[in-house]
């Protein structure tokens, strides 16, 4: 029975990972698809977003059956029930870069794209969600910290890209809707770092048992 | 074991007693009872003898408390009895004891109470009067006797219990003291009692039998670790939860891990590493490339079975990196050489189509005819090089080595573009000394030949070329310098690719194949020598190869 335990615990790890890969994988070919305008990648973030929908789903099946059937205790509840959040939060980085991809194709027509700061962002971005589940991955408690201090860069940048945008709106650029469809891009990629910062508490939670609000 | 060594101790000691008191009271009792048989017999015969006599007074005399006498006459009825009134008395003719007499002349008869704790022992026997005198006398009966010895029993049963529980308690410690003290490790030195040797010779075998194994095994192990561990190819186990059980150093390497511990998707998770593992664990084989960075790698995971099902999988990464470089140059190449022969094949048809239209005045016929000749020319250079250059590729054996003189080698080269020289006026010079190296004639001719003819090719008009061949105590070297054009620093790492060009107009005008240095590079691989080069944009180059010796 214990073995069985064990065996579903580190199923649910090996999981997990791969549901974090895949998030990284969308992220990153969305955020490809915008710079180097690669038509291709478009079918392969869907197919991530679909997988990764997939994995949710078995995740919560083995959260559930693992509560149900084993009861955990202490820090295995504890990684348990923050497993449960993460998927979702992954799961909403998944969506949101499938909706990048969707609206990318409109966007590329424009050069616009390449005057703002949405490249640096999307870097930015990026660079917290590898680190999130990196953080998670490999128990990296700093790390976690890490990713929720980066948040402001990317919260900044968002800032500063909505501004250009703006500017871009006043100075009567003739492509509009271009513009608007940045700004949704630029919000996807913002909530996805407020995503990965979720993970890296749940990360942080799973392992001190503490809910960190951020103070430093 | 204290308690059975008790258990048997005080089984004995309470077996002995039972059995001594049993054989005591046995052998004592039956003695017991002749003597009371006896003292009856005769106590019966005196008191006979009195009655006979005619003292019938005796029985208000007789003071013998423990003995009854009663006389009883042939009828059965009672005459007269020491302890109770004889008239009030039944009739005793059916008593065994009186009828014995009475047909005998003597009788006797035990009988017990009722509880069984008395029993009286009759005696009759007939006088000569006809009536029957009996005496008898009651005593206690071997229960009795048992039931009062019970409360010293019990006692010395209570002694005989707390003495074998001291007892076997220090047996069993002095047994198992020396078994406890036995030194595993070096029983043959113990100090312990003779019984206990088989043991001793048990763990004696035990212990060689234990090193023999755990140094079998532990040589396995390093066996494999030896194996692992000199591996180029990184290398992991692990088990059905994907967790790591072992894994060499050149894993960790190629992955940029420093630590494999628990999962093995914390070392990598790629889609190609995440698929190659999860396929494996589902019981195929799998192979995958894999980039890392900027390397690329070749995974292999094969699962492994237990009776019918996988237990886990032994991952393989090898590092392609240059064997897919080397396949991208070996492509490059192809395109190169079917380019490069195309070209001039293309101007061949282009012209010959022409004169086969007919029609055509004849000096332009004869210029056709040059051009031909010319691009036939150019495609017998090219492929005589690009066999060449296959044949050093290859490092056939089919050579000749011996010892060839450097200086009389390039006297022979400078001889012979000597024209060509002469054709754009750039002079030759030639210094230095004899110099001999071990290699293939034909092969250092064509690198020397290579050298100053790209000597002339890219030089001024009216500039120099000098040759110097230096002799050595640890190599042979062979500098060509020209006061050309010169090769730019950026460029002068790629100019012994094959087909590499720094200007390719020009280098097409002075009719080269691009594989001249590539052929001269490919030759100095094949004698272990080394080439460098010095050169300044519009001042000059400068080859050097240096022949080790």
């Amino acid at each position: 029975m214990r073995k069985h335990y064990n065996e579903q615990l580190a199923q649910l790890n090996t999981e997990l990972i791969t549901m974090g890969a895949l998030c990284e994988e969308a992220i990153s070919g969305a955020a490809k698809y915008l710079i180097e305008n690669d038509e291709s990648l478009k079918e392969k973030i869907f197919e991530a977003d679909s997988k990764i929908d997939q994995k949710e789903r078995d995740i919560e099946t083995l959260c559930m059956k693992l509560i149900l059937q084993q009861q955990p205790v202490a820090k295995d509840l504890r990684v348990i029930s923050s497993a449960l959040k993460m998927i979702s939060d992954m799961e909403r980085i998944g969506d949101q870069a499938s909706d990048i991809a969707e609206i990318v194709c409109f966007v590329n027509q424009s050069s616009i794209g390449s005057k703002v700061h949405i490249a640096d962002m999307a870097r930015a971005t990026i660079n917290m969600v590898t680190d999130s589940v990196e953080s998670f991955v490999k128990n990296d408690i700093d790390l976690a910290y890490e990713v929720i201090k980066h948040d402001d860069v990317v919260d900044d940048l968002f800032i500063r890209v909505k501004n250009e945008l703006i500017s871009g709106v006043k100075e009567g650029a003739n492509d509009a809707e271009a513009l608007i469809d940045l700004l949704m891009i630029a919000k996807y990629f913002e909530r996805i770092g407020d995503h990965a910062e979720n993970i890296a508490e749940w990360v942080i939670y799973s392992m001190t048992g503490k809910h960190k609000t951020i103070k430093d | 074991m204290t308690s059975r060594i008790f258990r048997s101790v005080f089984f004995t000691s309470v077996l002995t007693l039972l059995a001594s008191l049993v054989l005591v009271l046995g052998v004592l009792f039956g003695a017991f009872e002749n003597q009371i048989e006896k003292e009856l017999k005769s106590e019966a015969g005196y008191i006979a003898y009195t009655i006979e006599n005619g003292d019938m007074d005796f029985f208000n005399r007789f003071s013998d408390s423990d003995k009854r006498v009663t006389l009883i006459d042939s009828n059965g009825e009672v005459i007269a009895d020491t302890e109770a009134d004889a008239g009030k008395m039944d009739n005793h003719s059916d008593r065994e004891e009186v009828k014995e007499a009475l047909k005998d002349g003597s009788g006797t008869k035990v009988r017990y109470s009722k509880t069984l704790t008395e029993k009286t022992v009759y005696y009759a026997r007939k006088l000569s009067n006809g009536t029957v005198l009996r005496v008898s006398t009651t005593q206690y009966t071997i229960i009795t006797i048992v039931l009062g010895l019970l409360q010293p029993l019990i006692f010395v049963l209570v002694i005989a219990m707390a003495l074998s529980l001291f007892l076997s308690s220090r047996v069993s410690k002095r047994l198992v003291k020396p078994i406890n003290s036995i030194d595993l490790d070096n029983p043959e030195n113990c100090d312990t009692y003779d019984e206990l040797s088989p043991l001793l010779h048990k763990i004696i075998n035990q212990n060689r039998t234990i090193a023999g194994q755990i140094e079998k095994a532990r040589q396995v192990q390093e066996e494999f670790r030896l194996i692992t561990e000199n591996m180029s190819e990184g290398f992991l186990v692990i088990d059905k939860s994907a967790k790591i059980l072992s894994y060499n150093s050149a894993a960790l390497k190629l992955l940029d891990a420093e630590k494999a511990e628990d999962n093995v998707l914390t070392l990598n998770r790629t889609s190609g590493f995440i698929d190659t593992v999860t396929t494996a664990l589902d019981g195929r084989r799998a192979e995958n490339a894999m980039l890392h960075g900027d390397r690329t790698y070749n995974l292999i995971a094969n699962p492994v079975f237990n009776s019918g099902e996988v237990i886990g999988a032994v991952i393989v990464i090898i590092d392609v990196t240059e064997t897919a470089k080397r396949e991208a140059m070996r492509r490059e190449f192809t395109a190169n050489v079917s380019h490069e022969l195309k070209t001039p094949l293309t101007s061949i048809s282009g012209f010959a189509e022409l004169m086969k239209a007919g029609g055509i005045p004849e000096e332009t016929v004869v210029d056709f005819s040059t051009s031909i000749y010319t691009e036939a020319q150019r495609l017998i250079t090219l492929v005589t090089d690009i066999i060449k250059i296959s044949e050093l590729d290859e490092k056939s054996d089919r050579h000749d080595w011996e010892k060839v003189n450097l200086y009389e080698l390039s006297q022979d080269v400078i001889k012979r573009l000597k024209i060509s020289a002469e054709k754009k006026n750039v002079s030759f010079t030639l210094n230095g000394g004899d110099a001999e190296v071990y290699g293939v004639r034909q092969i250092l001719d064509e690198m020397v030949y290579n050298l100053c003819d790209n000597a002339i090719k890219y030089n001024r008009e009216g500039g120099r070329v000098s040759v110097s061949v230096k002799d050595g105590d640890k190599e042979a070297t062979l500098s060509v310098s020209d006061t050309g054009i010169g090769i730019p620093q950026t460029q002068q790492s790629r100019i012994f690719e094959r087909f590499y060009r720094v200007d390719k107009s020009r280098s097409k005008a002075e009719g080269g194949t691009g594989l001249g240095l590539s052929i001269v590079k490919h030759g100095a691989i094949y004698h272990n020598a080394e080439i460098s080069v010095e050169s300044e944009i519009g001042k000059g180059t400068k080859m050097t190869i240096s022949f080790k010796k």
